[in-house]
């Protein structure tokens, strides 16, 4: 990190460099992250984006059922998912830690994750934490899976995890997660060591290309006011991002 | 609704099927080569909704955006409760969704009964009493007091007496 953005502006701004012009995107209700990187990208390169924000007064209203049968049919493009748990099997865990019989911890549960996980085109895993409590050899409760039985179907995916170090890519042939790129003031060495999986790292993986000058500023001017006026998580953007 | 299962495309390789018996995986009987999910209906024997207005028959104006026609259209008995008994309500009431007394089996007149929840337009979920209900429920003892203090043996002008009441949406409604 150089000081020229916060962890969150860095996600967004990341995530939003996927997103496709026409794309009918879509993110969950508790999606700060997925919110600004949507509303970015439709306020630089992707103007025509369809995009539903659960829990937005604008982009949230009336759409819940929408959604459900648009993924349903195989029509959207793009997914948001996050969860307290990932790993190397490309599971996540969004329910419980420890015995889900007797669980440490409760989370929001995951029937979202295991439909929208299973039916978006593009996945977009993100975690704003890389620690090996994280990214653990196997989650205590598989909410949403990346591998499916053969005879069960289920569309080609594009699959790719953001967090604070690092973007994964899962590779769909070796059913595994390789590293794409890792971000400025790391290494891949510190990435695996904060994976408690096995990485695949290609011997010539490079830097994640930092966010632009421009990217920011409309991330801290249009996006934010965007956030505010459309009653998108309006108190979170008030303090999210850096001074413009 | 009142179907006996509904496929869905999703949940595969998850740990749901493992805890639950009332979904599973099989056969798409139109194209043996397909597998999909199918759930289970849920066929409630009573579903209790909250309406914006009704009349006497059980035609009602629910809140858009709501679960309560489907769950309605799923159970086998409906208890209508109704912020205001009208003298007829109509399909294309601008209000909110209609329910037709088709499916309704009984009206209750329950002013500010969706507490502590709200009605669109009409009061605000009272979010002080959600949470007070929330730490309540962490525990047996705890939820069984919050039940002696506000449920057991209270009618319900006992129980609206009890609850402040939270602000009214300014300009509609009320």
């Amino acid at each position: 990190m150089t000081g020229r953005y916060n962890a969150d502006e860095l996600l967004a701004v990341l995530m939003s460099r996927h997103i496709d012009d026409f794309e009918t995107v879509a993110c969950g209700a508790i999606s700060m992250l997925p919110a600004s990187a949507i509303l970015l990208a439709e306020a630089t390169h992707a103007p025509n984006i369809d995009a539903i924000i659960r829990g937005s007064e604008v982009y949230g209203a009336g759409v819940g059922r929408d959604m459900h049968f648009i993924a349903q049919r195989g029509k959207l493009d793009m997914f948001f998912l996050s969860g307290v748990q990932f790993d190397g099997e490309g599971n996540l865990n969004l329910h419980v830690i420890g015995d889900p019989d007797a669980p440490d911890r409760r989370f929001p549960g995951g029937y979202g994750s295991g439909l929208l996980a299973y039916t978006a085109k593009k996945l977009m895993l993100f975690r704003t934490e890389h620690s090996t409590r994280v990214f653990v050899p196997e989650v205590d409760f598989v909410s949403a899976a990346l591998k499916t039985d053969p005879t069960i179907t289920r569309m080609k995916q594009q699959v790719w995890l953001f967090t604070p170090k690092a973007i994964l890519r899962w590779d769909d042939g070796l059913q595994r997660y390789a590293l794409l790129s890792y971000h400025r003031g790391t290494t891949p060495a510190e990435v695996q060591a904060a994976t408690g999986f096995q990485l695949l790292i290609p011997p010539d993986v490079t830097e994640t290309p930092e966010p632009t000058d421009e990217e920011l500023q409309t991330l801290r001017t249009t996006v934010k006011e965007r956030l505010i006026e459309t009653g998108t998580y309006a108190r979170w953007a008030e303090t999210a991002f850096m001074p413009a | 609704m009142g179907v006996p299962y509904i496929p869905v495309r999703g949940l595969a390789g998850t740990d749901v099927f493992a805890r639950r018996t009332d979904m599973m995986i099989v056969h798409n009987p139109f194209d043996p080569d397909e597998k999909t999910v199918v759930a289970m209906a849920i066929n409630p024997d009573v579903a209790i909704c909250h309406a914006i207005k009704a009349d006497r028959w059980g035609n009602a104006i629910l809140r858009r955006g709501g679960d309560e026609l489907l769950i309605s259209q799923a159970s086998a008995k409906v208890i209508i409760t109704a912020e205001e008994i009208v003298d007829q309500v109509t399909e294309d009431d601008p209000d909110g969704l209609f329910i037709s007394a088709l499916n309704v089996t009984a009206v209750v007149h329950a002013p500010h009964g969706a507490h502590p929840a709200g009605v669109p337009g009409m009061y605000e979920m009272d979010r002080d009493h959600i949470k007070e209900y929330i730490a309540a429920s962490r525990s047996d003892e705890t939820f069984h007091a919050y039940l002696e203090k506000y449920v057991i043996g209270k009618t319900e002008a006992e129980y609206q007496a009890l609850v402040t009441r939270p602000a009214v949406v300014a300009g509609d409604g009320a």
